[in-house]
C-alpha cells in the first residue's frame, strides 16, 4: 500500500515554510497532493537559498527549482501552475475543491476571500471539505491583519521571552520553530477534521495561529505566572532553577550535561574525575543550584578534554540523559539514525542525489506508511493532475494554457 | 464518567494513556481537545514527574502562590496544563492483580501510548505481540527517545536533549557566540504533535481494514525532520549553519531593539524593500532612505550594526507595544517581546479566548493555554481540569470494567490502587 493515506486528495494552496510542512506531512503518508504555484514565480519559498547549483539565484527569471527549502518542505507533491487571479483559474480551482477531501491554504486572512475562494464558497462547492487555514495569528482579532516574520511571532508567542541570557537581548531560536510547530499542528487539526468529515459528511474550516501554537507550548514559563504571579527569566544555557543541567563546552564542541535525578549524582562525580563533586553540598538540587559555578568548575576540565560524542556515551551508559551539540555533518553520520535507515536518497533532476531526513515517526514494516518521492518541478503535474482530478481532456488543457491561465513545465 | 462530547472528530475513541512528562502527553493532549477518551494511567509508585516532587521545598512557583500545600502532586502548574479533559487512574503494573487489570483496560482500548525509557514494558512482559492477544486491533504507540531499536535504544532522552541532538541548539545562539538551548524542552512538543497526527493517520486506516498496528517513534527522529531544510543545504554548501542571533539570512534588518522599560524588547524585520521603505518613513531619521550603506537588503545586511544603531536609538524611547503599532500601521513586521503577565492580558489573545480560566478542585480558578486551534463545525472545549492523582479510578475501574465496590476496595487496600502516592521517587 503506497502511504497510509493513500487515496485521500489534497488541494494545497499553501507556500513558504507552515502550510508546506503541513502539506509535507499529508504527501508523505500517500495523500494526492495537487500544490498550487503561481505561473512563472511559483511558490516564494523557491526563491530562498541555499540551490545545490551555487548560492546565487538562476538568472532569467525562472523560478529556481533546487533550492534547500523548497526542495525539503514539498517532497512527494504534484506542482499545477494555475493563475488563482483570473476567472478560469478560480473556476479550476473550484472544481479541484469539489473534489478534494481537503484544501489546506496560508495566505493572509482575507486572502482567500480575495480569491473568490471564501470558506462559504467552498461550503457551497464541496460540504463536505476539510478546509485547512493557516495564519500568523488567525481569521479573528485585533492583530489579524498585522504582518510578521518567525522573528515577530516568536516574540509575540511568548517563546523569544524565555530563550538565550538573562543579561543579553531575547533570542529566537535559529530553526523557524513556531511556522514548522505550527504546520505540524495543522496536520494533526486536519486529520482529526477529516476523520469527522468521513464520518458525518460534514466539512470545516480550521483557524491555526501560529502566535497561538507558541503560547500553546509555554510549559512553565506561562503556567508559573499564572499559578504564583512569578515570571520565568532567561537562563542562558543552564536548566531552569537547575545546575548541572545545560549546554557545556567540550573538546570538540559542546555537550548536553543532565545531572539527575538526584540518586544519579554520584554517577556524574565519577564520569568527571573528581571527588569535589561529590561534596555533600551538591547531593540536592538545590545544593547544585546553590553553588552552581563551583560545580560548573569541577566538570570543565573533564569536558574540556574529551569529545562530545564520548561524553554523550558516558553519561548514557551510566543511565545518566547525556546529549551532544550535532552539527549537519554529526545528523548525516550519526550511527542511530544510520542503523535505523532514516535517511532517504531522493534524485531531483536539477538539485541531484541529496540524502533527506525520513520519515518523523515510522511505523511498523508491514504498513508502509510512508512515501518518498522528490519535490516537484514548477508546473511538472499540471496537466497529469487536472486530467486525473477533474477528466480535463489534452485540448482543454492546452486552451486554458494558451490562455495564460495555466502552465506545463515542459521538461528538464 | 461524563457523556462523550456530541460533536467532536475524536469522540469514538479511547486512549490508554501510560505517557508521562510532555511528549507523549503532548500527542494525547491533542487528542483529549479533540474529544478522545484519554485514560491517563499513573501508578503510586512512580507518578508523572510533572506532579513534581511528594514533599517539595515552599517557594516553587509551581504551586498556587508558591505554596505546595498537603497533596503537592495535585497542585503543580505543568502538570496540570496538560491534562485537562483527561482522565487518570492509577494501577500498581508489577502486582498480578494490578496486570489483570491492566490487561482489561488494554482490551477495551483503541491505542495504547507511552514514552518509558525503552524496553520498561517488555521487562514487565508486555510486547505489541502480547497487547495484541487482548486486543487484536490495537494501536500501539511506543515512544522512547531514540526508538526501540538500534545502538542508542536504551538511551536516555529529555526535549532539552532533543534540540541539540537534532542539530536545533547548533543554529540557536548569539552571533560569534556558543550554541543555546531554547527556553522549553522543544523536542517534546515536536515529538508529541507528529505523533497526533500519524495516530489518527492509523486510526483512520484501522477504520477502513480493521487493522491496528504498531508505532515505534524515536523522539530524536521526529525532530530531525524539521531540520530537513538545514540538512540539504549542508550538503550543498559544504557550511555548517551560522548562528545569527536574531538576525535573517535572507532579509534585513531583523533583529530585537530595546524599548522603554527594564527587560523590554521589540522585534523587527523588513522582509521586502517596500517594507523597508515604509521602516524608514516611520524613524524618520534624515537620509536613512537614500543611505547607500542600505540601499539593498545584501548592503542592509552587510551593515546591518550601523543600522541597528540607528533603529535602537529610535526604539529605546518607546514602549514595545508603541513602536509594534506604528509599524503594523505602516505594514512593517514588528511585534513585542510578550512575557508572561503581557499574554495572559494581551488584547488578541483576549479576543480569541487563546486562555481559559478553568477551575482546578485543589488550586482553584487559574488561566491555561486553551483549544490548540479553532474549528467550524466541532468547536469543543476544556471539558474538566486536570485530574487529580487516581481521581476517576471508580469511575474507570467500576463504570468501564465493571468491578464491584468491594473489589475496587481491595485494589486500594493492597495499594495496587489509590490517591497517595507510596514512593517518593522521580525519574
Amino acid at each position: 500500500m503506497p502511504g497510509l493515506l493513500e487515496g485521500v486528495k489534497v488541494l494545497d494552496l499553501t507556500h513558504y515554510i507552515a502550510g508546506p510542512y503541513c502539506t509535507k506531512l499529508l504527501s508523505g503518508l500517500g495523500a494526492d497532493v495537487i500544490k498550487i504555484e503561481r505561473l512563472g514565480e511559483g511558490d516564494g519559498v523557491r526563491w530562498l537559498g541555499p540551490y545545490s547549483s551555487g548560492s546565487e539565484i538562476p538568472s532569467g527569471g525562472n523560478a529556481p527549482e533546487d533550492g534547500a527549502w523548497f526542495l525539503y518542505l514539498n517532497t512527494a507533491k504534484q506542482s499545477v501552475a494555475l493563475d488563482l487571479k483570473s476567472t478560469e483559474g478560480r473556476r479550476v480551482a473550484l472544481e479541484l475543491a469539489a473534489k478534494a477531501d481537503i484544501l489546506v491554504e496560508n495566505f493572509a486572512p482575507g486572502g482567500m476571500d480575495g480569491l473568490g475562494l471564501s470558506y462559504r464558497e467552498l461550503q457551497l462547492a464541496n460540504p463536505a471539505l476539510v478546509v485547512t487555514s493557516i495564519s500568523n495569528f488567525g481569521q479573528t482579532g485585533p492583530y489579524r491583519d498585522w504582518k510578521a516574520s518567525e522573528l515577530n511571532l516568536y516574540a509575540l508567542g511568548g517563546l523569544m521571552n524565555i530563550t538565550g541570557e538573562p543579561e543579553q537581548e531575547p533570542l529566537k531560536e535559529g530553526m523557524p520553530l513556531a511556522q514548522l510547530g505550527a504546520g505540524q499542528n495543522a496536520f494533526a487539526a486536519t486529520m482529526a477534521a477529516l476523520m469527522y468529515a468521513e464520518e458525518t459528511g460534514e466539512g470545516q474550516q480550521i483557524d491555526l495561529a501560529i502566535a497561538e501554537y507558541a503560547t500553546n507550548i509555554l510549559e512553565n514559563a506561562l503556567m508559573q505566572f499564572s499559578y504564583s504571579g512569578q515570571e520565568y527569566s532567561r537562563v542562558g544555557n543552564r536548566g531552569y532553577g537547575r545546575a548541572a543541567w545545560g549546554i557545556y563546552p567540550c573538546q570538540d564542541g559542546h555537550v548536553g550535561i543532565i545531572a539527575g535525578p538526584d540518586h544519579r549524582w554520584p554517577e556524574v562525580a565519577k564520569i568527571m574525575g573528581r571527588e569535589e563533586l561529590s561534596d555533600p553540598r551538591f547531593a540536592s538540587r538545590a545544593g547544585r543550584l546553590e553553588h552552581a559555578d563551583e560545580v560548573d568548575a569541577y566538570m570543565l576540565p573533564y569536558l574540556i578534554d574529551n569529545n562530545k560524542v564520548d561524553i554523550f556515551k558516558a553519561g548514557q551508559e551510566s543511565g545518566l540523559g547525556f546529549s551532544f551539540v550535532s552539527t549537519m555533518q554529526d545528523i548525516l553520520e550519526m550511527e542511530q539514525l544510520l542503523f535505523r535507515e532514516y535517511f532517504v536518497e531522493l534524485d531531483h533532476p536539477v538539485a541531484g542525489k541529496l540524502i533527506y531526513p525520513g520519515a518523523p515517526i515510522m511505523p511498523e514494516n508491514g504498513v508502509n506508511a510512508w512515501v518518498f518521492r522528490r519535490a516537484p518541478l514548477l508546473g511538472e503535474h499540471t496537466c497529469q493532475a487536472l486530467t486525473s482530478w477533474l477528466d480535463y481532456s489534452d485540448a482543454q488543457v492546452s486552451d486554458l494554457v494558451q490562455q495564460g491561465v495555466l502552465a506545463q513545465h515542459e521538461g528538464v | 464518567m461524563q457523556k462523550p462530547p456530541e460533536r467532536m472528530p475524536l469522540k469514538n475513541y479511547r486512549v490508554l494513556d501510560l505517557s508521562r512528562i510532555w511528549a507523549g502527553p503532548y500527542c494525547t493532549k491533542l487528542f483529549a481537545d479533540m474529544g478522545a477518551e484519554i485514560i491517563k494511567m499513573e501508578s503510586l509508585s512512580v507518578y508523572d514527574s510533572h506532579r513534581g516532587p511528594v514533599t517539595p521545598a515552599q517557594g516553587i512557583a509551581a504551586y498556587p502562590d508558591g505554596e505546595p500545600g498537603e497533596e503537592p502532586w495535585n497542585r503543580n502548574g505543568w502538570f496540570n496544563c496538560l491534562h485537562m479533559s483527561k482522565y487518570g487512574v492509577t494501577l500498581e503494573l508489577t502486582e498480578a492483580r494490578g496486570r489483570r487489570v491492566f490487561e482489561h483496560l488494554v482490551s477495551i482500548s483503541d491505542v495504547l501510548i507511552e514514552n518509558f525509557r525503552q524496553g520498561s514494558l517488555e521487562r514487565l512482559g508486555y510486547t505489541y505481540e502480547e497487547f495484541r492477544k487482548h486486543r487484536p486491533d490495537l494501536i500501539y504507540v511506543s515512544m522512547p527517545a531514540f526508538g526501540n531499536t538500534g545502538p542508542w535504544k536504551g538511551y536516555l532522552g529529555y526535549g532539552i536533549g532533543q534540540e541539540q541532538l537534532s542539530g536545533m541548539a547548533h543554529m540557536t545562539g548569539y552571533r560569534g557566540e556558543g550554541p543555546m538551548k531554547s527556553g522549553i524542552n522543544h523536542g517534546d512538543p515536536i515529538t508529541g504533535s507528529h505523533a497526533a497526527g500519524v495516530l489518527m493517520a492509523a486510526l483512520r486506516h484501522r477504520r477502513r481494514t480493521g487493522k491496528g498496528m504498531y508505532i515505534d517513534v524515536s523522539q530524536q527522529e521526529s525532530s530531525v525532520a524539521l531540520m530537513g531544510p538545514e540538512v540539504l543545504a549542508y550538503q550543498m554548501t559544504g557550511e555548517e549553519p551560522e548562528r545569527r542571533g536574531n538576525r535573517s539570512g535572507w532579509y534585513a534588518p531583523a533583529n530585537s531593539y530595546p524599548c522603554t522599560g527594564e527587560d523590554r524588547w521589540v522585534t523587527i524585520a523588513a522582509t521586502d524593500e517596500e517594507q523597508w521603505r515604509q521602516l524608514t518613513q516611520a524613524i524618520g531619521a534624515a537620509g536613512l532612505g537614500a543611505d547607500p550603506r542600505f540601499a539593498t537588503a545584501e548592503k542592509r545586511s552587510e551593515n546591518h550594526d550601523d543600522l541597528d544603531k540607528i533603529i535602537s536609538e529610535w526604539t529605546s524611547g518607546q514602549e514595545a507595544y508603541q513602536v509594534t503599532h506604528k509599524l503594523q500601521k505602516a505594514g512593517v513586521p514588528a511585534g513585542p517581546v510578550l512575557r508572561g503577565p503581557d499574554l495572559l492580558q494581551d488584547a488578541h489573545y483576549n479576543d480569541r479566548g487563546t486562555f481559559v480560566t478553568v477551575d482546578h478542585p485543589q488550586v482553584g480558578p487559574k488561566q491555561y493555554p486553551g483549544m490548540p486551534w479553532r474549528m467550524s463545525a466541532t468547536p469543543g472545549q476544556v471539558r474538566w481540569p486536570s485530574p487529580t492523582l487516581g481521581q476517576h479510578n471508580r469511575d474507570v475501574y467500576g463504570e468501564l470494567l465493571g468491578l464491584t465496590g468491594p473489589e475496587i476496595d481491595q485494589l486500594e487496600e493492597t495499594e495496587i490502587i489509590g490517591t497517595k502516592p507510596t514512593g517518593s521517587r522521580i525519574i
